[in-house]
C-alpha cells in the first residue's frame, strides 16, 4: 500500500548524537586587533542591566517512511524544536524564560513534500531535503533550529540588549552578539599564542583576534572556573561576536564576558557540562524540553493520526 | 449570588480527590489558612457540582529549582530562571449537590463568601445556627445549637494548655452567645441556667463588671456575632465562708466580697441528700470496703436524724421508733444528747457509734459487719474532711445556693482543698441532676461549666463524683443537663465523658498531647497547628461540619481580675 508510515521503531534509533558547528578554521587569524601585548585581560563588568541567554533544543518525535509502491521508499521524520532566551534582569535581580518558540516539522528526504494528516493538538509543518540520507534529515532540523535561534537572537539584539547566544554567530549586523562556544576542536591560534590560555585565571580572557570569515567576527577565550586536579582547557571556552560592531565595542562585550560569565558558571554537582554549561542556558534547555511535551504522548497522536487517514482512505477507496 | 473571587485553579500535575485539593494561585491573589473556597465542576451526564473547602496549608516552591543552592542562584544572582509558584491544600468540606465527585483539575478556585460560604460551612443546613466565634475572614462562624443543648446531641469538651488555651474564656464567651440570643436558641433560653465553678484565682467573680480594657475593635466583634459588648447582666457569685468567720458568715474570697453570698449546708441538708457520699471521692476510695460503710453509715443517718426544735438546721441521732423519723418532726435534746450542728459534731457522733473510745462493740447497725480496719479507714476520711470543708457545714438559717437567683451562678472553690472542691462540685451537680431527673423535662436547660475535669471524672479509678458525670454525660442530653467540661489534658479524662461531648473544641495543646487518639478529630494539619495557636485562637469540631474549624473570639465585655473592672460611672466625674 502506498503513502506515509509512522516507523515502530523508537525515534532515537540511529539518530547521531551530536552535530558540531564547529567550522574549519581555514580563515585567516589576525591576533593583534586590540591595543596592547598579548597577555591575561580581567573582565570587567560594565553594569549592564540585562543580559539575554538564547538556546534552542530538538528532539525526533517520530520516524517516517514514504512508500510510493514505484520507486522503493524514502525516509522521514517528524522533529520537534524549542528556541526560547532567559532574561536575567541583574536590577532585581531575578531570571525569567521567555520568547519560547516551538515548532514541529515533518521531513522527507528524496525532495517528496510529505503530506501528513492533520494532528490533533499538534502544529506540524512539512519539508523536504533532497537527499536520501538519514543524517541529514535530522541535520535539517537541527539547522532549522539554529536558524530560530539566530532570528530570535537578532531580534532580541535589535532593541540593543546584550545577546548570549548558544553556539557560533553568522551575523553581520552590529547587534550586540555574543556567540559563546563551549567545545573546542579547533585551534584558532599559532603556538605562540596559545600558550596564555593555559595560563589564564579565572575571570581573564586573551587579547581578541579577528577571524576573517564568510561572516568576519572577533573572538576571545576566556575561563570560567580554576578547578582542582584538571588540565589546563578545563573551564575553557571561545566567544565571538560580529566584526561588524567595531573593535572598541568588541572590548567591550569581552569584558563583559569575562566578568559576567563565571558568575553563571555551572558547579560540577548540579551538571554534567559544568562549568561550561551556563546555569540559564541549562536551565532554558531543561524548560524547552518541557515545553516540547510529553514524547509518548505526540508519538501516540502521530501515529493514530497517520493511521486513522489511511485506514479511511482504504475504506472510502 | 455575590460577586466572586478567583484566587487560582485547582492543581493540575496532582490529583485532586474527594476529600482534599490543591490549589494553584494567580500572581495576584492568596489563600490563606482556614479561608473557605468553592469549585465549579461539571460532571458528565449530572451537570453542575459544587465542591466547598477549607485551606488547610498554604505552599509555595520555586519551580525549576531543583537544588537547595539553587535557591541562592535565583533569588540571590537571579541566574537561575524559576517560576515561583503558590499553592493552597484544601480539605473538601461540602460537595454540592452530594454527588461525590473529585472537582476538576484546571477549574477555577474562588473564594468562598456571602451565600456560598454559609453553604460550605453547613449554615444553610443549621436548624439553629449559633455564633461561636470569628473566622480568619472576619465572619462568624456557627454551630448547630440541636448539637449542644440536647436535641441531637449535647455538652462541650474543652482541652488545652492551663494559661495559654484560654479554655475558660472560651467558655465563658459561649455561655454568653448562648444566654443573649434567645432569637436563635428558641424556647431552650427560656429560664436557661448556668453553673459555673471558679476553680482557680478569681477569674470568674467580675462576670457582671465591664472590663476596662475592651477596646473599639473587640466592641465591633461583638457586635458582628450580634451581642452587645456588655458583661453578663444576671449573675450571682457565692463562695464558701471563711473558717473563723463566728456568727457574722462572710464569704471566702481575696478580692471581692461586695456581691458575693456564702454558701453552706446544715447538717439537716447534709444528711438528707447524702452529701457523705462526696466525701469519699477520692478514685482510690472505691476500691476497697469504705464505699460499703460509708452507704450504711449514710442510710442510717437519713434514719436517726431529727430536727432540733428552735435550732433550725441542727440535728440529733435518736433511734427512730419504727424505720425513720416522719419528716418535718422535732424534739427537744436530752441532757447529754449531742446536737450536731457542724461536721465536727457530726464525725464525734460517728466516731462514738462506729469506734467506741472504752473498747466496746460498734453498733452493728451503723457498722454492720465490716473489718475494725476498714472502720478505722473510714474514720480517718472524716477526721480530714472535717478539717478541710468543716465550714461547709453549719446549722443555721439555710444557706444553699439558690440557683434560681440569677442566669448564671458562679460558685467559688478556688479556697477549698481538692477534697472540698470535689465535695462542693458533687454536692451540686447532683441537686442539679436529681432535680432534673425528677422533672423528666428537658427544659429549661441547666449548663454545667467545670474547668479540670480530670479531677472530677480521672480516667482511672472510681468514684461517687466520677460516676455522676459520666452519668450526666450520658443521660443529661435528653435531661438537658449539658456540661461545658475543660482539662489540659483530655487524655486523663474519663472516655465516656469524652465520647459524649459533641462539640469539641481545643486552644493550644501540648505538641505530645496533640498526637493523642483523644485529638482524632482533628487534621494532621491542625494537630500540628494545635501546638502554635495563640491564645483566643481555638478549633472546634462538630458533627454539623466534616472538618475542624479554626476561629477565634472576642475580648471579653467583662472584668476577669479587678483590675481590669472599669468605672461604672463614676458620681464624680463632672466636678
Amino acid at each position: 500500500m502506498s503513502g506515509l508510515y509512522v516507523e515502530g521503531w523508537s525515534p532515537e534509533y540511529g539518530a547521531p548524537l551530536d552535530i558540531s558547528d564547529e567550522r574549519m578554521a581555514a580563515s585567516p587569524i589576525d591576533p593583534s586587533v586590540e591595543d596592547g601585548e598579548w597577555s591575561a585581560r580581567p573582565g570587567v563588568d560594565d553594569g549592564v542591566e540585562h543580559v539575554l541567554f538564547v538556546d534552542g533544543v530538538r528532539r525526533v518525535e517520530a520516524r517516517l517512511t514514504f512508500d510510493d509502491l514505484a520507486d522503493g521508499i524514502v525516509p522521514g521524520i517528524v522533529g520537534a524544536f524549542a528556541v526560547g532566551a532567559t532574561r536575567w534582569d541583574r536590577t532585581v535581580p531575578r531570571s525569567t524564560v521567555g520568547d519560547v518558540l516551538v515548532e514541529r516539522l515533518a521531513i522527507l528526504g528524496g525532495g517528496i513534500k510529505p503530506e501528513l494528516p492533520p494532528v490533533p493538538g499538534l502544529s506540524v509543518g512539512a519539508e523536504s531535503i533532497a537527499s536520501d540520507d538519514p543524517g541529514q534529515l535530522i541535520a535539517h532540523l537541527h539547522s532549522r533550529m539554529r536558524r530560530a535561534e539566530a532570528d530570535l537572537s537578532a531580534r532580541l539584539a535589535s532593541t540593543g540588549t546584550f545577546v548570549i547566544a548558544d553556539g557560533p554567530i553568522n551575523e553581520l549586523r552590529a547587534q550586540p552578539v555574543v556567540g559563546f562556544i563551549k567545545t573546542h576542536r579547533v585551534s584558532y591560534l599559532g603556538p605562540e599564542h596559545l600558550a596564555l590560555i593555559g595560563r589564564l585565571k579565572a575571570g581573564e580572557r586573551t587579547p581578541i583576534f579577528l577571524i576573517d570569515a564568510q561572516y568576519p567576527r572577533y573572538s576571545w577565550y576566556l575561563r570560567l572556573d580554576e578547578l582542582p586536579d584538571a588540565h589546563s582547557w578545563t573551564a575553557i571556552v571561545r566567544c565571538e561576536a560580529p566584526a561588524a560592531l567595531g573593535i572598541e565595542d568588541a572590548v567591550t562585550l569581552a569584558d563583559r564576558t569575562a566578568a559576567l560569565l563565571p558568575i553563571v558558571a555551572s558547579k560540577g554537582h548540579v551538571d554534567p557540562r559544568a562549568p561550561q554549561n551556563l546555569v540559564p542556558i541549562g536551565a532554558l534547555e531543561k524548560a524547552l524540553r518541557h515545553r516540547l511535551g510529553d514524547q509518548a504522548m505526540v508519538y501516540r497522536a502521530l501515529r493514530g493520526a497517520v493511521g486513522s487517514e489511511r485506514r479511511a482512505s482504504v475504506v472510502g477507496g | 449570588m455575590s460577586e466572586q473571587e478567583q484566587v487560582g485553579r485547582v492543581l493540575a500535575s496532582e490529583h485532586s480527590s474527594t476529600a482534599e485539593f490543591r490549589v494553584v494561585l494567580d500572581g495576584d491573589n492568596y489563600l490563606q489558612l482556614d479561608d473557605l473556597v468553592l469549585v465549579r465542576t461539571q460532571v458528565p451526564k449530572r451537570g453542575e457540582v459544587r465542591t466547598y473547602g477549607v485551606v488547610t496549608e498554604s505552599q509555595g516552591i520555586f519551580e525549576g529549582a531543583s537544588f537547595e543552592s539553587d535557591t541562592f542562584r535565583i533569588a540571590e544572582e537571579g541566574t537561575l530562571p524559576a517560576e515561583k509558584v503558590r499553592s493552597a491544600q484544601v480539605a473538601v468540606t461540602r460537595v454540592d449537590p452530594e454527588l461525590w465527585v473529585a472537582p476538576d483539575p484546571g477549574q477555577m478556585v474562588y473564594r468562598a463568601s456571602g451565600d456560598q460560604r454559609d453553604k460550605a460551612l453547613y449554615v444553610d443546613e443549621m436548624g439553629r445556627p449559633l455564633p461561636i466565634g470569628i473566622g480568619r475572614d472576619d465572619e462568624p462562624v456557627f454551630a448547630d445549637l440541636d448539637f449542644f443543648d440536647g436535641r441531637k446531641g449535647g455538652h462541650m469538651s474543652i482541652s488545652g494548655i492551663s494559661g495559654v488555651a484560654t479554655k475558660t474564656s472560651y467558655a465563658l464567651f459561649f455561655l454568653r452567645m448562648l444566654t443573649s440570643r434567645p432569637d436563635i436558641v428558641g424556647d431552650a433560653a427560656a429560664n436557661l441556667r448556668v453553673l459555673v465553678f471558679n476553680v482557680k484565682g478569681e477569674d470568674l467573680l467580675w462576670l457582671d463588671k465591664p472590663n476596662r480594657y475592651l477596646d473599639e475593635d473587640a466592641a465591633t466583634a461583638w457586635g458582628r456575632l450580634g451581642v452587645p459588648p456588655v458583661p453578663f447582666p444576671s449573675v450571682s457569685f457565692w463562695a464558701p465562708p471563711r473558717r473563723q468567720s463566728g456568727d457574722v458568715v462572710v464569704p471566702d474570697t481575696g478580692g471581692r466580697l461586695e456581691g458575693v453570698d456564702a454558701f453552706a449546708w446544715t447538717p439537716r441538708e447534709f444528711i438528707d441528700e447524702g452529701l457523705l457520699r462526696f466525701l469519699f471521692t477520692d478514685a482510690s476510695d472505691a476500691r476497697n470496703q469504705l464505699a460499703f460503710v460509708e452507704e450504711r453509715v449514710r442510710l442510717q443517718l437519713t434514719r436517726w436524724a431529727v430536727d432540733v426544735a428552735g435550732q433550725p438546721g441542727a440535728v440529733v441521732l435518736r433511734q427512730p421508733p419504727t424505720g425513720a423519723w416522719p419528716a418535718g418532726e422535732s424534739v427537744t435534746p436530752d441532757q447529754g444528747e449531742r446536737v450536731l450542728t457542724d461536721l465536727h459534731s457530726i464525725v464525734d457522733a460517728l466516731e462514738e457509734l462506729l469506734e467506741p473510745i472504752d473498747g466496746e462493740e460498734p453498733d452493728r447497725a451503723w457498722s454492720g459487719r465490716t473489718q475494725g480496719g476498714t472502720i478505722s479507714a473510714f474514720m480517718r476520711r472524716l477526721y480530714s474532711a472535717q478539717h478541710r470543708l468543716g465550714h461547709l457545714i453549719r446549722a443555721g438559717e439555710s444557706r444553699r445556693i439558690d440557683r434560681q437567683a440569677a442566669q448564671v451562678t458562679v460558685v467559688g472553690i478556688q479556697s477549698l482543698h481538692d477534697l472540698g472542691q470535689r465535695f462542693v462540685v458533687g454536692a451540686l451537680l447532683a441537686e442539679t441532676f436529681e432535680e432534673k431527673e425528677h422533672t423528666g423535662q428537658r427544659l429549661p436547660l441547666s449548663v454545667i461549666v467545670l474547668d479540670e475535669l480530670n479531677k472530677y471524672a480521672p480516667r482511672e479509678g472510681r468514684s461517687p463524683l466520677k460516676e455522676m458525670l459520666i452519668d450526666i454525660a450520658q443521660r443529661g442530653r435528653s435531661l438537658g443537663v449539658l456540661l461545658v467540661g475543660a482539662q489540659q489534658s483530655a487524655s486523663r479524662v474519663a472516655q465516656e465523658v469524652l465520647e459524649n461531648a459533641s462539640i469539641r473544641v481545643a486552644g493550644r495543646l501540648d505538641a505530645a498531647e496533640a498526637e493523642r487518639s483523644e485529638y482524632g478529630w482533628m487534621l494532621p494539619s491542625t494537630r500540628a497547628r494545635a501546638r502554635l495557636l495563640k491564645p483566643g485562637t481555638m478549633v472546634v469540631s462538630q458533627p454539623a461540619i466534616p472538618v475542624p474549624l479554626v476561629l477565634t473570639f472576642p475580648f471579653p465585655a467583662w472584668a476577669t481580675r479587678r483590675e481590669e473592672v472599669g468605672d461604672e460611672g463614676d458620681p464624680f466625674e463632672d466636678l
